[in-house]
């Protein structure tokens, strides 16, 4: 099928029976088998840190996001790093599928019912024809992980009296 | 007053900046030529020539001032549409900016405009400017004694007063460049992509002479380029400094002040973030200095002091730090109306108040909202917005105190860490993690006395379990078990066999329970402990897991692994380290011996006593079990012998009750023995903020003191001993 309607390049990736895919434009590159370093009393979808040529970048488990069982130990997982402006993350996913032009016109708000962490970042659905692809906002995916200050400032009364 | 050297130094700033300029002049007058009607680029031009004509006469070089005020108006009638760009405007203009750059270089190298007069420019300038009338017209003729064509007159003034530089003499604005700093942070992660490289370089095992001798080259200078590529970040802390003299100066004037400002050590280096980030925190110190600390001449006079108030700033190395002082010799804080302030606004018991020294009720300025009050302004004159200045300076890593003598002054001390990119910390393990603590805030590491098998000698955990304490040389310092802490690994209940890292972080002391350091690290095999101190380049984690407030950030170690770095103040906050607080009695002044300090308990029945530090021994926590009935009284079994265990009530003269199955006890000693003091539960470890009350009357009481600025009975341990 042929469509002439405006179009955006979107990269796709599998997350258990999920299908989702972000804007390809943020996309830097694609890891496998890369060492994490974890991060103690971190939000548990951070599921650590990677090294990725002097840079620190944090790496969002997208099955734990998504609250799905998780993956078993031998399942090869992937790292798909994105830049948002100067910040780098990396998405911890099953399987980068391909990249693929989404014409803006079939895409259609979420589904009732979608994976509720993620509703907050999934944009519309786009019916492939073989799957459903849920749009992923890595912005919002980001920004739904940032939160409150987990630990507020205990002041004992006078902290600086002796 | 500005003194000559900060003249100068203000003269040079103003010399590379407008060399710079002419250089951006340069460039637009040939863009302003290839398109004339481009408005934006004529008003940037103006805009320059107007900057230095206003700071010519700043520095009073009426030459220039008279050349850029001659341009100024050609630019203007440009600007405003009554002269079109030809040719004749472009070359005088060009000219002017040549004759510009010549002033300059004479300046620079005579310090002063020199002998020749621009006159005959100035006057071209204004005639071209003039030309709408003439517009037809040709040039007006030249008078008769015309001068040589003005450019070659300036290329000679330059030529008679200034030698061309050489590579040993460069000009100011020829001896540094500036650079972008996104681009000095590639280069530097590029530096540390290349110490992976090495260590990786290293790790071959080879027994090739030539690739060990390459090996070892490749090794040294990567260690240089790291050193000078970290020192291209750092910036003299004079560009902070440079613009007070100015400042004090003002100001000193709008208050009726006179102020002698010193600066000393403006060379000190400084990681240029932080330098923009004390940039505002030392403008209101100096501010605070002038406004509310130096008195007016007449009041000096009075004192007997000199009219000419004193304010002196300092920088200096110290220690991995940078130190930066602001002293003024005023009337100082009147101390006696901060307590006032601290009492009225609730941040301290006014009883407590009357027992703290002088040093500590300062510290109370620093409080959120405190100095704030006007009452306090007006009667201590002195503290407006400290708060802001404190959270500024711990923003980066630094700490503020303050020093006062009424009547002779003030001193402010700021304390920050040399750089934010890199620094020293100790590599340590914990469970299976590494994790770095900056170096700059540890003071001691200590072995614990190790399991039964391997005795070191040093010493245990004491305390119990919601309190767990080390004594290091006398004094009980409150401990977070790291693994347990980080939900790393269970507590296996008192671990002996780890090492305490005690850290101070602002004025709190504490303990960090490790597994140990870090051992063997590739870049340094086989130095022992000392191997576990690197230094690390700190990388931004990201607000994602900067939330979580426990880590400053992120490095990576020669082995290619990544560690993330502990914010002790996150920690000591999430920790909620029991006695930290308390520990911060011993703060400023250095700390208190165990002689003003004391335990503070509950006894079983509920009441609050305290026992003199340097009496106890150790903590112990049994079994009821353990307890043997022997004689009308208990004791407990202690390595080869017993100890008598008393009841802390019972010492009160109150029917000592039954413990239920665990027992906390508190071991003194003295020259007449050793006893177990059973007590209800361990509340802290207190400075004693009041003399020693002595009170007879009541059973088993030797006293009152006040501790945590609660009134506190003293425990009479002799009457314990029972012998």
């Amino acid at each position: 099928m042929v469509s002439h309607a405006p179009s955006f390049e979107a990269c796709a990736f599998r997350v258990g029976e999920h299908s989702f895919a972000v804007d390809s434009g943020c996309v830097a590159e694609v890891l496998h088998a890369a060492k994490l370093t974890p991060v103690p009393l971190a939000p548990e979808a951070i599921a650590g840190l990677l090294h990725l040529r002097g840079r620190i970048v944090p790496v969002i488990d997208v099955r734990r996001r998504l609250g799905l069982p998780a993956a078993a130990a031998e399942t090869p997982r992937t790292n798909l790093v994105i830049e948002l402006g100067d910040d780098s993350y990396s998405l911890l996913v099953d399987e980068v599928l391909d990249v693929q032009a989404i014409p803006l016109d079939r895409i259609e708000p979420t589904a009732a019912g979608a994976e509720r962490a993620a509703a907050e970042a999934v944009t519309g659905v786009f019916a492939a024809e073989t799957r459903l692809i849920h749009l992923l906002d890595p912005e919002r995916l980001v920004q739904s992980l940032i939160k409150q200050r987990l630990t507020p400032f205990v002041r004992h009364g006078v902290s600086h009296d002796g | 007053m500005v003194g000559a050297n900060d003249n100068e130094e203000f003269v040079q700033e103003f010399l590379v900046e407008s060399t710079e300029n002419l250089d951006q002049l340069d460039r637009d007058l040939i863009a302003l030529e290839q398109a004339p009607g481009d408005e934006e680029r004529l008003a940037s031009i103006f805009r320059t020539v107007h900057t230095i004509k206003g700071n010519s006469g700043f520095f009073g070089f009426s030459k220039l001032g008279a050349l850029t005020h001659s341009g100024e108006h050609l630019l203007g009638r440009l600007r405003d549409g009554k002269l079109t760009f030809d040719d004749r405007v472009t070359g005088s203009l060009y000219s002017m900016v040549d004759a510009v750059r010549a002033i300059l270089r004479t300046i620079e190298t005579t310090g002063s405009e020199g002998d020749h007069d621009f006159r005959d420019l100035a006057q071209r300038l204004t005639a071209v400017a003039a030309g709408e009338a003439v517009e037809a017209a040709p040039l007006r003729p030249a008078p008769a004694d015309a001068s040589p064509p003005a450019a070659v007159a300036v290329a000679a003034a330059a030529a008679a007063t200034s030698e061309k530089p050489t590579s040993a003499d460069r000009t100011a604005s020829e001896s540094s460049i500036r650079v972008d700093v996104g681009l000095v942070g590639s280069i530097l992660d590029l530096v540390g992509e290349l110490v992976l490289a090495r260590n990786e370089l290293r790790s071959i095992d080879t027994a090739d002479p030539a690739v060990l001798a390459a090996a070892h080259r490749i090794n040294a200078v990567t260690n240089a380029l790291q050193e000078t590529a970290v020192k291209t970040r750092l910036q003299p802390i004079e560009h902070v400094f440079n613009k007070f003299p100015r400042t004090v100066r003002d100001l000193a004037v709008s208050c009726g002040k006179d102020v002698q400002l010193s600066i000393d050590g403006g060379d000190t280096e400084l990681d240029r973030t932080l330098i923009e980030s004390i940039r505002d925190p030392l403008t209101h110190l100096v501010r605070n200095a002038v406004d509310h600390g130096i008195e007016p001449p007449d009041v000096r006079a009075a004192r007997g002091k000199p009219r000419v108030g004193r304010l002196s700033l300092r920088a200096f190395n110290e220690s991995g730090q940078v130190t930066i002082e602001v002293e003024d010799d005023g009337g100082g804080i009147a101390v006696a109306a901060v307590r006032d302030k601290a009492v009225a606004k609730g941040l301290v018991a006014a009883e407590r108040a009357a027992s703290l020294p002088d040093e500590k009720i300062l510290q109370f300025i620093f409080e959120p909202g405190f100095s704030t009050a006007a009452a306090v302004t007006s009667v201590s004159g002195r503290g407006v917005g400290m708060d802001v200045v404190k959270t500024n300076i711990e923003a980066i890593g630094g700490t503020v105190d303050i020093h006062s003598r009424p009547g002779l002054g003030t001193t402010v001390r700021v304390r920050v860490p040399l750089t934010l990119a890199i620094m020293p910390a100790l590599i340590v393990r914990s469970a299976s993690e590494r994790l770095a603590i900056p170096q700059a805030a540890v003071r001691e590491l200590v072995p614990l006395r190790g399991d039964r098998a391997a005795d070191r000698g040093g010493p245990r955990i004491e305390g119990l379990d919601d309190a767990p304490v080390v004594r290091v040389r006398g004094r009980l310092l409150p401990v977070v078990f790291l693994d347990e802490f980080l939900g790393l690994r269970e507590r296996t209940a008192c671990r002996d066999d780890g090492t305490v890292v005690l850290v101070r972080v602002d004025d709190h002391e504490f303990g960090i329970v490790i597994d140990g350091v870090q051992h063997g690290q590739p870049a340094a095999a086989g130095v022992g402990e000392a191997a576990s101190l690197s230094t690390v380049v700190v990388k931004p984690i990201g607000s994602l897991l900067s939330q979580v407030g426990l880590y400053a950030g992120a490095t990576v170690l020669g082995d290619g692994g990544v560690v993330l770095i502990l914010d002790l103040r996150g920690i000591l906050r999430a920790a909620d380290v029991p006695a930290g607080r308390e520990v911060d009695g011993a703060s400023v002044a250095p700390l208190a011996s165990d002689a003003a300090r004391y335990l503070v308990c509950r006894t079983r029945q509920g009441r609050r006593i305290a026992l003199p530090l340097e009496r106890i021994t150790r903590l112990e926590h049994v079994a009821a079990a353990d307890l043997q009935p022997l004689g009308g009284r208990q004791v407990v079994r202690r390595g080869d012998g017993f100890t008598s265990v008393v009841d802390a009530d019972r010492l009160l003269g109150a029917e000592a009750t039954t413990p239920a199955d665990a027992v906390k006890l508190v071991v003194v000693g003295g020259a007449e023995g050793t006893v177990a003091v059973s007590v209800g539960q361990i509340l802290d470890v207190l400075p004693a903020e009041s003399p020693l009350q002595a009170d007879s009357a009541t059973t088993g009481v030797s006293g009152l003191l006040a501790l945590g600025g609660l009134a506190t009975e003293v425990l009479d341990v002799s009457r314990g001993l029972p012998w």
